[in-house]
């Protein structure tokens, strides 16, 4: 029997290069512990990321790990999760990488019931490339490209992915990794595609502050919420004052994998008559 | 106007101003982020319009509706943004719309690194998109000169109905420079076939031909406007090359380099000349051919920070005439002129 592992198992070699204070590290510690929790193979562990900051993610963590193209992770990940069925898959991007660059490809994910793990960490700033706005930057916010103050309202990410019908929608805070490791435990346990937004500062470009702004702003959804419920699923992304920590939405439906292996290989195995060799199958279709 | 000390990336942002561009569509990457974060600085200043696009994809969809309108539009971006850009930039020639791009070359492939490299040659100069489209391409190699032919570009796209691209690498991009900025433009052309949105300006803006004889003619169409840029538009600076035995050739900031290498052969005594394309579309393919023709040179030298893709233009250009050698760097690292007078000298 292998020993159980411990979170300095899932350490990578490299030393995180992140401002000091920022939020990703909060995240990676309660990955590492979260991993442990998981007791996860890292050979059958596969951390994608895109780029940006947060992306660096994939390089710290003791897996099998790709740090892809900005704003393909999703992609990505699904590629890997259709060839690899029988691995983990946890995808982790940042707000630019996932909601500006990437967000074509989030309904998709969502929708096909991918069953990966999709982390944002969520600064609200394009961090890697010095400062300039994201989709999540508050509406009037100063920014590198935003001189005269932000001109979108900000995206609601948590919103997003309930109208896309993730099976699994979750919102956490790099200042509590307890928190973090809870749910990312429970993203990389469902089954279908688990979406979890981090509340992650960037110290640097948005300020030494955030991490005091948004306690004031975080609550906590109590035991009694029950998150199968769409609507109140709604009522509480919509609150964008008071900014809901826990499982948001969590409906289980069949995922692409199983999806597929009922209705397209069961149906693909019907119209060979059984025939599992290629050189029989293909005199079949000889005209 | 008195000289302002400024880097490359805001001088083409204020040479685009100058040139009289109404829209700015961008998204940020190093080392090209500052033209965009100039970009949304200055364009509201002038009732222009900076918008962060959501990826390069998009900032060249939106460069496309734009520069169906009667106004001057532009996009910039690094190496591998360009890539993302390449099937907009294919629609944009096909439909013959005027619109400057500028790539402020960084290592690669892949992510690569930030640092400087020129290895977007072959994906801009040669195509990079699908089908027969060229892109009129300027090479700076100064603070100067990325004001200057940004500004060049514009009039050029306009002039030729097609994108213009101003290739720099990062060096010339991040670099800071005295610049004095010229007088803005007084008149931009008309542009009889632009949106303008009134009922007399019915156009279809569109890159399909169905009709393969149609299609046909209008490719050939576009390969006689390319040979009548090739004619006219040729931009290039020789330095000391009328009684060279030597001739270097270069580009962008290696320009530069090979500059001081010429200099200090020539102390040595050694008849060396520096012949540098400002334009890479055209290619001052002629300009070489009259060299190779020379009695008196015996060899060409190029470098570039790329594994040798201009050099390709070059050879054929010399046909087989005179000895092409090349000197190459990579991800980021830039030839000292002590290394390029030692590769220079083993050469002979
Ligand atoms: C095609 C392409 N465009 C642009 C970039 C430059 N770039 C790298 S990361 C990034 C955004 C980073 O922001 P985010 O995804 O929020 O991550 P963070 O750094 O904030 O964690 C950008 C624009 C790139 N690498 N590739
Ligand atoms: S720039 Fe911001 S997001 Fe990037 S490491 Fe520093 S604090 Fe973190
Ligand atoms: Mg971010």
């Amino acid at each position: 029997m292998n020993e159980a592992k411990k979170a300095a198992d899932y350490r990578s070699e490299l030393k995180p290069i992140w401002c000091p204070g920022c939020g990703d590290f909060g995240f990676l510690n309660a990955m590492y512990k979260a991993l442990e929790e998981l007791q996860l193979d890292p050979a059958n562990t596969v951390v994608c990321s895109g780029i940006g900051c947060s992306s660096r993610i994939s390089g710290y963590v003791k897996a099998y790990s790709f740090n892809g193209i900005h704003g393909r992770v999703l992609p990505f990940a699904s590629g890997v999760k259709m060839s690899r069925p029988e691995t983990t898959v946890i995808a982790v991007g940042g707000d630019g990488d996932g909601f500006s660059i990437g967000a074509g490809h989030i309904g998709h994910a969502a929708r096909k019931n991918i069953n990966i793990t999709y982390v944002v960490l969520d600064n609200n700033i394009y961090g890697l490339t010095k400062g300039q706005a994201s989709p999540t930057t508050p509406l009037g916010v100063r920014t590198k490209t935003t001189y005269y103050g932000n001109m979108g309202t900000t995206f609601n990410p948590v919103r997003m992915l309930i109208a896309y019908k993730a099976s699994f929608v979750a919102r956490t805070f790099s200042g509590d990794p307890k928190h973090i490791q809870k749910i990312l435990v429970e993203a990389v346990r469902h089954p279908g595609f688990a979406f979890i937004e981090v509340l992650s500062p960037c110290v640097t470009f948005r300020g030494q502050d955030q991490y005091k702004i948004l306690r004031e702003r975080v609550r906590y959804l109590d035991e009694s919420y029950n998150p199968e419920n769409e609507v109140e699923a709604f009522d509480i992304a919509n609150d964008e004052n008071m900014l809901a920590l826990g499982v948001i939405y969590k409906k289980i439906r069949p995922t692409y994998d199983e999806i597929i292996q009922q209705n397209v290989i069961s149906k693909a195995k019907a119209a060979s008559n059984g025939v599992a060799k290629i050189d029989k199958l293909l005199e079949q279709f000889q005209p | 106007m008195s000289k302002v000390l400024i880097k490359g990336n805001e001088a083409v942002v204020r040479g685009a101003l100058l040139a009289g561009c109404k829209n700015f569509f961008g998204y940020p990457i190093t080392p090209a982020s500052e033209i965009a974060e100039a970009a949304a600085y200055y364009f509201p200043l002038l009732g222009g319009t900076f918008l962060q696009a959501e990826s390069e994809i998009g900032a060249i969809n939106m460069v496309y509706g734009a520069a169906s309108s009667p106004f001057r539009c532009m996009t910039a971006s690094s190496s591998p943004g360009i890539s993302l850009k390449m099937e907009g930039i294919s629609y944009i020639a096909g439909a013959e719309l005027p619109c400057v791009i500028i790539d402020i070359m960084r290592g690669g492939p892949g992510l690569g690194n930030i640092a400087p490299e020129q290895a977007d040659y072959n994906q801009i100069v040669k195509g990079g998109g699908h089908g027969n489209y060229r892109l009129i391409t300027l090479a700076p190699n100064s603070a100067q000169e990325m004001c200057d032919l940004t500004m060049l570009a514009f009039e050029l796209s306009d002039k030729y109905r097609n994108p213009a691209v101003v290739l720099a690498d990062g060096i010339i991009g991040q670099m800071m420079e005295p610049v004095e900025f010229p007088e803005p433009v007084q008149v931009i052309p008309e542009r009889p076939w632009a949106l303008k949105g009134s009922a007399d300006s019915h156009n279809l803006v569109c890159s399909i031909e169905l009709e393969p004889d149609r299609l046909e003619e209008h490719n050939r169409k576009l390969q006689e406007k390319y040979a009548g840029i090739s004619r006219q538009e040729i931009r290039c600076e020789t330095i000391h090359c009328e009684d060279a035995e030597h001739i270097f050739i270069g580009y962008g900031v290696v320009s530069r380099i090979l500059h001081s290498v010429v200099e200090s052969l020539r102390a040595e005594g050694i008849k060396a000349g520096l012949l540098r394309p400002i334009t890479l579309f055209p290619f001052p393919a002629p300009q070489i051919e009259h060299f190779a023709a020379s009695k008196k040179l015996r060899s060409f030298f190029v470098c570039e920070l790329s594994a040798g893709q201009m050099v390709d233009d070059v050879r054929l250009a010399v046909n087989g005439r005179k000895p092409v050698h090349l000197h190459t760097r990579m991800g980021g690292n830039v030839p000292s002129v002590k290394e390029i007078v030692e590769t220079f000298k083993a050469s002979l």
